[in-house]
């Protein structure tokens, strides 16, 4: 197995609701490879979303080590935090979540200001993620011009922006029609394939989950099982 | 900083942008105005002269004295010189223009107020001209007067009985600093007197107000006294006065005009900040979910608190624009309004462009900072799902 690029060692993660405390995460264990690409499932409430969250450094484990990519995240303050997410991870969320007020270009440009680029080569980079997801020719229109796939396709763009090591994807299909489903999930594919994104999905749908190389499943805050090696040529084969 | 965002979101409720710096910049512009107008009331106040007393009606302003009593009152031991004033109340071209027209006792004029000097002209030709008038350097701006040329208006206290109009010859130009207005025009009493006497218009010997100018080492309140003594049992009784009394009072008999300026001003720049807290805050509120979203992508807390913020300000400072530039613009009109109706002084001062200014600052600030405080607050997750 290559090297891990995420360590979750004994992370508990709980909240309070109504004054009952509520362990969301239950001291989990777990390793993934680099350029993994790796489906969490499980039922709802089982901690999916908050794993997802914590690896991507937008929330704080309550205990144990979390390190991804090399960084130790639970060491890290909240600015050093954000610089990490804008280098590391790129997000893609199930409401797509563009700005509506940016065109596509402009969104995927968007994560590019954080970098020391100039206008010229954000605007440049920023086309070339939409090439690469197909959309160069929508890229001055607004999200609302945009179908729902497009809009998905648009986000993976804008994740790919900054060349982060992992993408980390909730439901990203879990909005989308089966057409448009499938187109996203080519992508990722693709991502993970060509370019070795190392990918870690959150979904429900078992048809998504059979694209990915390794289907993660949770249960009540704790690892269930874990199934290997499917290969992404086999999941690629079956669409 | 994506300072880009900042116009994309102002762009996104156009309108609602455009209501919120326009009502801003009517708070900002009233606020400039108003001041200036106190500025304008109380100036004759702060110019009024230690040395100058004036007498007029004890009834009221606008009930004439007699020219009779101008020799009297020169005797009175104190009074050095003395002279006449009495509105002529015409208009040049159309009724709209409308400003302050003296008759004086011209040969007296730069005595009792040595504070105006002639800038154009010839003041021999004023002296000796009967029609002869002096304009003030801003009235000569405005209509494009110079020396020689000769004026024509229109009377309405004074009308020509042939239906005609007056007459004036421009010998110069003066300037003055308050309480003399830079908008007046001053001629010859006797020009009016000569003119009534020979039928021409309806006139009765009598003037508004007489200004003395006490010697120096003069008691000044025994000369107060004395005059009005005169006239304690006469049909037309005095009200002498130091001339800063005569102009607070001046001021004062339109009612306590600064205080309810200043009351206004305060009210209506209140509930301008509250609209725009109010804009802010719902503004910060549809940006729940694009916040969450840059912090998910990297931004800080303290980027998203600077977009709040500087939207915000964006907001003011364009507000503030169109405050100033709209006193600014409309300087001129209101000072020549003002100036008709005896109030010179009307300016737009560096001060009061700074104070909008601070205001605009303030306002951008106050309407700004509890948004930008929440938005640096919003965790990522919460932003994203709350505003899914």
């Amino acid at each position: 197995m290559p090297s891990p690029i995420i360590q979750v060692h004994g992370v508990t993660k709980q909240y309070q609701r109504g004054g009952e405390t509520l362990t969301v995460l239950d001291k989990l264990d777990l390793e993934m490879a680099e350029g993994g690409y790796y489906a969490l499932m499980g039922p709802s409430g089982s901690g999916k979303t908050t794993l997802l969250n914590l690896i991507g450094g937008l929330d704080h484990a309550d205990s144990g080590e979390l390190i991804v990519a090399g960084e130790d995240l639970t060491s890290l303050n909240g600015n050093d935090l954000a610089a990490w997410r804008a280098e590391t991870v790129g997000f893609v969320f199930q409401g797509f979540n563009l700005l509506p007020v940016l065109t596509a270009v402009k969104n995927v440009e968007l994560p590019l200001l954080l970098t020391p680029l100039s206008a010229r080569q954000r605007r440049e980079q920023a086309l070339r993620a939409l090439e690469l997801v197909g959309l160069a020719d929508r890229a001055n229109h607004r999200p609302k011009q945009l179908s729902g796939g497009q809009e998905q396709r648009v986000a993976i763009a804008r994740a790919l922006a900054t060349d982060p090591k992992i993408i980390l994807a909730d439901e990203p299909t879990g909005d989308l029609d089966r057409v448009s489903a499938g187109q996203v999930l080519d992508l990722l594919g693709r991502l993970n394939e060509e370019f070795k994104k190392t990918i870690l999905m959150v979904t429900h749908d078992p048809i998504a989950a059979a694209r990915s190389r390794s289907i993660v499943h949770l249960d009540k805050g704790k690892l269930g099982s874990i199934e290997h090696n499917r290969p992404l040529e086999t999941a690629a084969a079956r669409s | 900083m994506p300072f880009g965002l900042i116009w994309h979101n102002l762009r996104r409720h156009w309108l609602r942008s455009a209501l919120t710096i326009g009502s801003l910049g009517i708070a900002l512009f009233l606020i400039t105005a108003l001041r200036a107008l106190v500025n304008s009331l109380e100036a004759g106040v702060r110019g009024a002269a230690g040395n100058r007393i004036v007498v007029g009606s004890d009834v009221s302003l606008w009930v004439q004295l007699p020219t009779s009593y101008q020799a009297k009152i020169a005797q009175i031991e104190g009074v050095e010189k003395l002279i006449k004033w009495q509105w002529f109340g015409a208009y040049y071209q159309t009724s709209a223009d409308l400003f302050a027209q003296w008759a004086v006792d011209k040969d007296v004029l730069f005595d009792v107020y040595p504070e105006m000097k002639l800038v154009a002209g010839s003041m021999d030709e004023f002296l000796v001209r009967r029609d002869a008038c002096l304009v003030g350097i801003e009235l000569a701006k405005t209509y494009g007067w110079k020396p020689g040329d000769t004026i024509p208006l229109l009377g309405n206290t004074y009308p020509r009985a042939d239906g005609g109009a007056w007459q004036f010859y421009c010998a110069g130009v003066y300037e003055a600093r308050l309480p003399v207005d830079n908008r007046s025009m001053f001629f010859d009493y006797a020009y009016l007197e000569q003119a009534g006497e020979a039928g021409e218009t309806m006139y009765w010997p009598g003037c508004m107000l007489y200004v003395a100018r006490t010697a120096e080492g003069a008691d000044q309140e025994a000369v107060i006294q004395a005059i009005d003594r005169l006239y304690e049992n006469g049909p037309y009784k005095t009200k002498t006065q130091p001339e800063s009394e005569f102009n607070r009072q001046f001021v004062t008999m339109v009612g306590n005009i600064p205080a309810l300026m200043a009351a206004i001003g305060g009210a209506v720049s209140f509930a301008i900040v509250m609209a725009a807290l109010n804009t802010m805050l719902m503004a910060a509120r549809e940006r729940t979910r694009d916040l969450g979203i840059m912090k998910a992508l990297g931004f800080t807390d303290g980027t998203a608190f600077a977009l709040m913020l500087v939207e915000s300000f964006a907001i003011a400072a364009a507000g503030g624009l169109i405050g100033v530039g709209t006193a600014l613009a409309t300087e001129s009109a209101i000072a020549f309004q003002l100036s008709a109706n005896l109030f010179p002084g009307y300016e737009i001062t560096p001060d009061m462009i700074m104070g909008a200014v601070a205001a605009a600052i303030a306002i951008g600030l106050v309407a700004g900072i509890v948004p930008a405080w929440r938005a640096s607050r919003l965790r990522a997750v919460e932003a994203i799902r709350a505003g899914a």
